[in-house]
C-alpha cells in the first residue's frame, strides 16, 4: 500500500506541475456544461411555427360583445412557441425543408364561427414527422389553451353582461335580436306593489310566492360572477417564479456542471497518466517487482478519485456560496456536501477506471488523451437524453458512469428523502469501476509490449 | 551462477524479437552482447531484468537467492517532470532502500547530477543517462545490465560509468552489456554473445571471439 501512495504522490507532484493543462482540464467542462445546460433549455423553447391565416383574420375581432386585437392577442399568447406569419405554400416549403417544425393553420370562416358562439372553430396543425413533432404538439396545445382561456374570459364577461340585464333589466341584443326586458330588480319592486295594492287574496298570494322566486333568483344570480368563474376554470394553476433557484443555480445544473467536469477530468487524466509510464519508459522498471499490476491500475483510480473530491468539492462550495451571495432559496447545499463528497469519489474512481482502460488500451498518452476525448464526449451527451426521448440511447448511457454520477449528485444535494437513489447510484458508480478497473487490469499488460 | 535464462523468447505476434537463448550469468564476469540493430540485445536484457514477459522459456536466479538486478535501459527510464533528486529518491523509496535522502545526495555527487531544481525533462541527454543508471544503481545491484549505456555520454563520462560497473565486478557481481561499440568490448567483457536477427549466433571468451570471423557480424 505504501508503494501505492508513493506513486499517486508522484503523479499529484506532476499533475501539479502543469497548471495550464490543469485550468484548462477545469476550464472546459465548466464552460461546456454551461453552454449544454443553454442548449437543452433553449432548444426546449419556442420552436419555430408557421402561422396561415386563411381566413384574413381582421386587426379587431369582437366576440362575445369583447373586442380583440388579434395581432396582440397572438403575441401574448405565444410564448411557448415563435410564430412566424406565412402564406400557405411558403409553410408546406418550409415544413418540408426543416425551416419551420409545424404551421397552425386559421381554416377559411374561422371567424365567422368564432362570433356566432354556437360552434366551436377549428384550428388546424400541421408538423412534420420526427423527434420533435411530439413536443410541438405539446406547445401548440398549451398555445391553443392560452387563446380558448383568452376566449373564455370574453364569454363569462358577456354571460355576466345578459345575467345582469336580467337582473337590472334594459335593453340587450342576442343572435341579432335586440329586445327590452323588465329585470328581476323591476320585478320585484311590481310583485310588491301587486301584494300590497291586490284585493284578492289568491292574487297577493301569488304575487307573495313570485316575490319570493325572484329574491331567490337575484341572490343566486348575484352570485353567478364567481360560479361562472369556477366552472371555467375548476383548477387554476399559479405561477411564481421568483419561488426556487434561479436556473443558473439549479440542481439540475449544479449536477451536470459536477458530472461533466469529473467525467472529462477524470477520464482522461487517468489515460493519460497511466499511458505515460509507457511514454516515460517507466513501466518496465516499475513492473520489476517494484509494484504489481493491480497497484499500477490502483493508482491511477484513486487519483483520479482524488481529483474528483478536490475539484468537485470546489464547484459545490462555489456554487452554495453564489446561493448564499444571490439570496436564492431552495436545497439544501451545506448540509448535504458529506454525500457528495461520497458520490464524488465514487464517480471519480468510476470515471478513473474507465479512463484507465484507455490508456492500457492506447499505449500512448497522446493517443489516449485523444481517445479519452473521443470516447467521452458521446457517452455524456447520451447521458444528456432524457429515458422517455430514446430509450435505448438512455440504457446504452447507463454502462457509463455519468448518468449514474448526476442522478447521485442531484439526490445528494437536493432530494427530500435521498437514500434510494443514493444507495442505487453508488451500486452502479462501484459496479462500473470494478468493471472497468477489471478489464483495465487486463489491458494494462500491454503497456509492457 | 547468478542469473540463468534457459529457452526465452518473445515474439511479437508472427515477428520474433528473440529466437530461443539460453545464457547463463556467472559472478565475476562481463558479457557482451553485440550485433545489429533489431538483433535482439534489448530484448533479452529486458527479459534477465524481468521488465519483459518471455514468451517462452524461462528466467532464475542462479546460486544467490533472488540477486539485486539493476537495468539501464537505452532509452532513459524516469520520470521528466520530476528533478534528478525528486526521481531518485521516489525509486530509493520504491526499493526499499534505507535512508532515501542520503541515498539520492550520495548518488548526485558521485555520477555529479544537477541538484537545482531542475526537471529532468530539461537535462542533457548525458546527464538524463547518467540518473539513468544512477536508478539502476539504488539497490545496490548484483547483476548491472546495461542497454549501449554510453552512447550519449562524453569520454569522461563514459570512464566514469564503466569505473562503476567494475565496482560492481569487484563485489562478486556481474555486469551484462549490449554494446555496438567494439572498443568498450575489447577493455571490459569478459565473455562476448553475439545476436543475429534474434538468434545467438557466438557466444564464448573474448579471445575466442577475436579468432573467431564468423562472430564479427558487422563485418
Amino acid at each position: 500500500m505504501r508503494k501505492i501512495w508513493l506513486l499517486l504522490a508522484k503523479d499529484l507532484r506532476i499533475l501539479g506541475r502543469s497548471p495550464a493543462l490543469l485550468a484548462a482540464l477545469i476550464l472546459y467542462p465548466l464552460v461546456f456544461a454551461v453552454l449544454v445546460g443553454l442548449v437543452v433549455r433553449y432548444a426546449s423553447d419556442r420552436p419555430r411555427v408557421a402561422f396561415v391565416d386563411l381566413d384574413r383574420l381582421p386587426e379587431t375581432l369582437t366576440v362575445g360583445g369583447q373586442r380583440f386585437n388579434v395581432p396582440r392577442v397572438i403575441s401574448e399568447v405565444q410564448g411557448s412557441v415563435d410564430l412566424v406569419p406565412m402564406e400557405e405554400e411558403e409553410a408546406d416549403r418550409q415544413l418540408a425543408t426543416g425551416g419551420i417544425v409545424a404551421e397552425i393553420v386559421v381554416p377559411r370562416g374561422f371567424a365567422s364561427k368564432l362570433r356566432g358562439m354556437v360552434e366551436s372553430p377549428k384550428l388546424v396543425l400541421r408538423t412534420a414527422r420526427g423527434g420533435l413533432s411530439g413536443r410541438v404538439e405539446q406547445q401548440t396545445q398549451a398555445l391553443v389553451y392560452a387563446l380558448n382561456q383568452r376566449l373564455q374570459t370574453a364569454y363569462i364577461k358577456a354571460n355576466l353582461a345578459y345575467v345582469k340585464l336580467i337582473v337590472e333589466g334594459g335593453q340587450g341584443s342576442f343572435l341579432g335580436n335586440e329586445f327590452d326586458i323588465v329585470g328581476l330588480d323591476r320585478a320585484g319592486e311590481m310583485l310588491d306593489e301587486i301584494e300590497r295594492t291586490s284585493d284578492d287574496p289568491e292574487i297577493r298570494e301569488r304575487a307573495r310566492e313570485l316575490a319570493t322566486f325572484v329574491r331567490e333568483a337575484r341572490l343566486a344570480l348575484g352570485a353567478s360572477d364567481q360560479s361562472l368563474r369556477a366552472t371555467a376554470n375548476p383548477i387554476e394553476l399559479e405561477i411564481d417564479e421568483k419561488a426556487g433557484r434561479t436556473w443558473l443555480l439549479s440542481a439540475q445544473l449544479q449536477a451536470y456542471a459536477l458530472g461533466l467536469t469529473l467525467a472529462f477530468i477524470c477520464v482522461l487524466l487517468a489515460a493519460a497518466a497511466l499511458a505515460a509510464e509507457r511514454d516515460e519508459n517507466v513501466i518496465g522498471r516499475l513492473l520489476r517487482g517494484l509494484i504489481r499490476l493491480v497497484d499500477l491500475v490502483l493508482v491511477k483510480v484513486l487519483l483520479a478519485a482524488l481529483v474528483a473530491v478536490g475539484l468537485g468539492f470546489a464547484i459545490a462550495l462555489l456554487f452554495g456560496a453564489l446561493a448564499e451571495i444571490l439570496d436564492v432559496s431552495g436545497g439544501e447545499p451545506w448540509q448535504r456536501l458529506p454525500l457528495l463528497v461520497v458520490g464524488l469519489a465514487l464517480a471519480g474512481a468510476a470515471f478513473g477506471a474507465f479512463g484507465a482502460l484507455i490508456g492500457a488500451l492506447s499505449r500512448e498518452s497522446h493517443t489516449a488523451v485523444l481517445v479519452a476525448f473521443l470516447a467521452t464526449l458521446p457517452l455524456v451527451l447520451v447521458g444528456l437524453v432524457p429515458e422517455a426521448a430514446a430509450r435505448a440511447a438512455w440504457w446504452a448511457a447507463r454502462a457509463f458512469p455519468f448518468s449514474h454520477s448526476v442522478d447521485f449528485f442531484q439526490a445528494a444535494l437536493y432530494d427530500t428523502n435521498p437514500w434510494g437513489t443514493l444507495a442505487r447510484e453508488a451500486a452502479w458508480l462501484l459496479g462500473l469501476g470494478l468493471a472497468f478497473g477489471a478489464a483495465a487490469r487486463l489491458a494494462v499488460r500491454r503497456l509492457l509490449a | 551462477m547468478l542469473l540463468s535464462v534457459r529457452r526465452v523468447a518473445r515474439r511479437y505476434g508472427r515477428v520474433v524479437a528473440l529466437a530461443p537463448t539460453t545464457l547463463d550469468v556467472h559472478a565475476g564476469e562481463a558479457v557482451a552482447l553485440i550485433g545489429p540493430n533489431g538483433a535482439g540485445k534489448s530484448t533479452l536484457l529486458a527479459i534477465l531484468a524481468g521488465a519483459l514477459e518471455p514468451s517462452e522459456g524461462d528466467v532464475t536466479a542462479g546460486g544467490r537467492a533472488s540477486p539485486q538486478v539493476g537495468w539501464v535501459p537505452q532509452r532513459p527510464a524516469h520520470y521528466a517532470r520530476l528533478t534528478p533528486r525528486e526521481n531518485l529518491e521516489l525509486f530509493a523509496r520504491l526499493e526499499n532502500v534505507g535512508d532515501p535522502a542520503d541515498t539520492a545526495d550520495r548518488f548526485i555527487r558521485v555520477l555529479e547530477l544537477p541538484d537545482d531544481g531542475r526537471l529532468t525533462a530539461h537535462l542533457s541527454a548525458g546527464n538524463q543517462q547518467r540518473l539513468n543508471l544512477a536508478i539502476a544503481l539504488l539497490s545496490r545491484p548484483d547483476v548491472l545490465l546495461l542497454d549501449e549505456p554510453t552512447a550519449s555520454l562524453d569520454p569522461r563520462q563514459r570512464r566514469r560509468l564503466w569505473d562503476v560497473a567494475s565496482q560492481v565486478l569487484e563485489r562478486d557481481g556481474a555486469v551484462v552489456f549490449a554494446t555496438q561499440n567494439l572498443e568498450e568490448l575489447e577493455q571490459f567483457a569478459t565473455r562476448v554473445v553475439v545476436l543475429l536477427d534474434g538468434a545467438v549466433v557466438f557466444e564464448g571468451t573474448l579471445e575466442e571471439f577475436r579468432r573467431a570471423p564468423e562472430a564479427d557480424v558487422f563485418a
